[in-house]
């Protein structure tokens, strides 16, 4: 009798001036054809056209289940309850949490109230980043990390305020935290309401049929360019090479620090490079393979002004802008080179040569508390050792893990299993069969102060 | 073949442009007051089998309760507009209504001698003068409050909220606070008929009740789902209680229900969204996301009585005071009046 269609909710947050309200107000102004019910963190009740907007007061319970992350929002509770008390139901629900707030507890308001987990289906967490102060915010806060953590969309804002190096340090300190969202930029706000309204980012199943590489594994390396190269030395290095003028225009102290240690050499950034010599009709995913591998090896050093002559896995040294290492392969050919980091993080190119094929990757870093551990593998998973690992897991971590995802392959089941949780929350299910395509297991954990270790380690003990 | 015990005979009909929220009648059963959820005030004569409903206000986008002054001819409403009114129900005419308040007012009880209103928006409780002055305010509770209920003896009011349920002791212009904790989020707080126990349901899928004289308490859990209804039988024996499809029916007779098994009635496939309890003797009503409407009697069947299929989701359900009528509102704006038939019994 009750076959319902369940309204999407989209929780929007962000920190304070990152955003949110211009952007509720264009969600609310825009001729969407939508009826939206805002919630946001105001007194009020405000009808905008066929729209509209209640203010509420966050209050947050902790719920008597044990655990100590339960929480649940009360007034969201009664006012959805509320909402649901019309004849005509509203097209979607957009939550706005204040700007300190962890999305935590309004997305477990819907794992854990009986009513609003059949009447109402979480969207989207979309999150707001103002671009050009994200990165302060970063060392004195810790919501604005916990709300980009959350995300399964981050709109990274206000993008006309930075410059291009500062917008991509910005989006790899985003995808630092987060290996999973998907990174939408904008100046004031203004996406295509179609982008951030009804995309079913937040369930897993939805999100794969959206996007088959929502679960991207992460790789040790962010860049790979494929070049053909011509033999002899190609400096690789800063473009605006300054030939070697020491222009010390940091932090003086340090400086003199590091003198004072007596150390041989400068203060500088130990790149991780990988130069592999492409066979005839080798692909990228070939080739990443093979980059995978020699990362996991020794790299060997080479010093500032130094050249790398054949294939293999290095660490090199750029002591300061316009510094540089050679690439000198033996032979001419076509080679991939695989960069630790973006090239732009150091002003990077290859003098001579432009490539034939570049691609980017997840960024790795993570010098963040709060980041994204995603674990990727072929080969089938013993499902009653999952079931003992996740719930140990959950137990223990669950304060920590604000996210978690994937999809497993598991031994004897011909379907995916696909589980998403926040916090304890935990949702999974047997879904389509895996059919042709090659069965692999892909996770990713987003919390904080997760052990990488750890958790590859109790991936491993699930191995049927 | 065996004569009915008692059937709901579907009687008079109107129909509002509105969601049916909440009702409550009048003393002699001949009106009721509606509130609506999209935000109307309704009053209602009810002559024979004729039933008019006509609307006399509105409380913003949402009408949230309506309470009928015990012994006089008027009820009150509140809701989204955060403001309080009182009408004259034969009238229409608005008899006054408070100042706007920060938060939506969303649960109006009356004293039981009709001098005094209660009101609660989110933490804040406040009592009215019968002409709409303020008569106090509480000092705000620790959280939102769910439920509102007078005892029979109208000396305490009961809130129940995140963290217990508080009962306010009202002598004069004496106010004492008795906190009754409990570390889950109450739902519900409903009196027994006789004064002795007070009993709330909870989301975390449990019943737990204090017996009013000594403060012991007992729990009853095992429930699958958030506990949002507790309704004690005229005769304070039983206490219909539900979660999601469960109807689960404590006995409150001879030593309590503690150690006991309750009754299990399984009448409803999907979640059950409403109980109403006749104010003068045990039969019960329930209606469900099933769209049944099922009418049961306790100690006798676990089976219902009698059950109808509205025309559209039944949401609201409300007993008449003589307890022969019962009022059903529909999802699409439908109010029905059913009769209480008893075979044998003179109805």
């Amino acid at each position: 009798m009750s076959q319902i269609t369940r309204i999407p909710v989209t929780v929007l947050t962000g920190f304070l001036g990152a955003g949110k309200t211009t952007l509720l107000n264009r969600i609310l102004t825009e001729q969407h054809g939508k009826r939206i019910a805002v919630i946001e963190n105001e007194f009020g009740e405000v009808g905008v056209d066929h729209q509209i907007v209640i203010g509420a007061e966050e209050e947050i319970f902790e719920t008597n289940n044990g655990c100590l992350c339960c929480t649940v929002r009360g007034d969201l509770i009664r006012i959805l309850g509320q909402l649901l008390k019309r004849r005509d139901r509203f097209d979607h629900v957009l939550i706005e949490t204040t700007g300190m707030a962890d999305p935590g507890p309004v997305v477990q308001t819907f794992f854990l109230d009986d009513e609003l987990k059949t009447q109402f289906v979480v969207d989207a967490i979309l999150t707001v980043v103002d671009a050009r102060h994200f990165e302060q915010h970063l060392q004195d806060l810790k919501e604005p990390a916990e709300q980009v953590a959350f995300a399964d969309v981050v709109l990274l804002n206000k993008t006309d305020l930075v410059d291009d190096a500062a917008l991509a340090r910005v989006e790899r300190r985003v995808r630092a935290i987060n290996g999973t969202a998907k990174i939408l930029r904008s100046r004031n706000s203004d996406v295509p309401i179609a982008s951030v309204l009804g995309i079913g980012a937040f369930d897993l199943t939805k999100a794969l049929a959206a996007e088959a590489t929502f679960l991207e594994p992460e790789y040790p390396f962010e860049w790979a360019g494929v070049y053909d190269l011509a033999a002899g030395s190609q400096a690789f290095g800063n473009a605006n090479n300054t030939a070697h003028e020491h222009h010390h225009d940091h932090d003086h102290d340090h400086d003199h620090g590091h003198a004072a240690h007596g150390h041989g050499h400068a203060h500088g950034t130990h790149l991780g490079l990988a130069l592999i010599d492409v066979a005839a009709g080798a692909t990228m995913p070939a080739l990443i393979e093979q980059a995978v591998r020699l990362f996991a090896t020794d790299a060997t050093d080479i010093d500032c002004g130094g050249s790398i002559t054949g294939p293999g896995f290095y660490h090199a040294t750029l002591t300061h802008a316009g510094s540089s290492v050679s690439i000198a392969p033996a032979k001419p050919g076509r080679y991939a080179i695989f960069l630790e980091h973006a090239p732009e993080e150091f002003g990077l190119s290859l003098a001579q040569a432009q490539p034939v094929e570049e691609r980017r990757f997840a960024s790795h870093h993570h010098d963040d508390r709060i980041a994204s551990v995603g674990i990727s593998e072929a080969g089938e998973l013993n499902a009653d050792k999952v079931n003992d690992w996740l719930s140990y897991l959950l137990k223990t971590r669950g304060a920590d893990i604000f996210r978690m995802k994937g999809v497993l392959s598991l031994k004897g089941e011909a379907r995916r299993y696909v589980f998403h949780g926040v916090h304890m929350m935990f949702d999974g299910q047997l879904e389509r069969p895996w059919g042709d395509m090659p069965r692999h297991n892909s996770l990713v954990f987003i919390g904080r102060t997760l052990d990488r270790q750890e958790l590859e380690a109790g991936f491993a003990s699930c191995r049927a | 073949m065996a004569k009915p015990q008692a059937v709901l005979a579907p009687g008079a009909v109107a129909r509002i442009e509105d969601f049916p929220l909440r009702a409550s009648w009048a003393p002699d059963s001949s009106r009721f007051a509606l509130a609506g959820g999209e935000g109307g005030v309704y009053s209602s004569l009810l002559a024979g089998e004729t039933l008019r409903i006509d609307k006399l206000g509105a409380h913003g986008m949402g009408a949230m309760d309506v309470a009928w002054r015990p012994g006089h001819p008027q009820f009150a409403s509140c809701g989204q507009d955060n403001s309080i009114a009182c009408w004259d129900a034969a009238s229409g005419a608005q008899l006054w209504r408070s100042p706007r308040g920060k938060q939506w007012i969303e649960r109006l009880a009356w004293r039981g001698d009709g001098t005094l209103l209660a009101s609660a928006a989110a933490r804040q409780l406040t009592l009215w003068s019968a002409d709409g002055s303020s008569a106090h305010v509480f000092d705000a509770l620790p959280a939102s409050v769910n439920a509102l209920a007078w005892s029979r003896d109208s000396r305490d009011l009961a809130a129940a909220t995140h963290g217990g349920v508080s009962l306010l002791r009202i002598e004069g212009e004496r106010y004492d606070h008795r906190p009754l904790t409990l570390a889950e989020t109450c739902l519900t707080a409903e009196f027994s008929r006789n004064g002795k126990v007070i009993v709330t349901g909870t989301a975390e899928g449990s019943v737990h009740f204090w017996y009013l004289a000594s403060s012991r308490d007992s729990q009853m859990r095992g429930y699958g789902g958030k506990v949002e209804y507790t309704l004690f039988t005229a005769d304070s024996r039983y206490l219909f209680t539900a979660a999601n499809n469960e109807l689960v029916v404590w006995d409150f007779g001879g030593k309590g229900p503690e150690g006991t098994r309750p009754q299990q009635y399984r009448g409803h496939t999907e979640r059950i969204t409403a109980i109403a309890v006749q104010p003068n003797g045990n039969h019960a009503a329930t209606i469900g996301k099933d769209w049944r409407l099922a009418l049961w009697l306790p100690g006798k069947s676990t089976l219902a009585l009698d059950a109808h299929m509205p025309e559209s989701e039944p949401v609201l359900l409300s007993w008449s005071p003589d307890g022969r009528k019962l009022l059903l509102g529909e999802q699409s704006g439908q109010v029905s009046i059913y009769r209480l038939i008893r075979p044998g019994k003179g109805d």
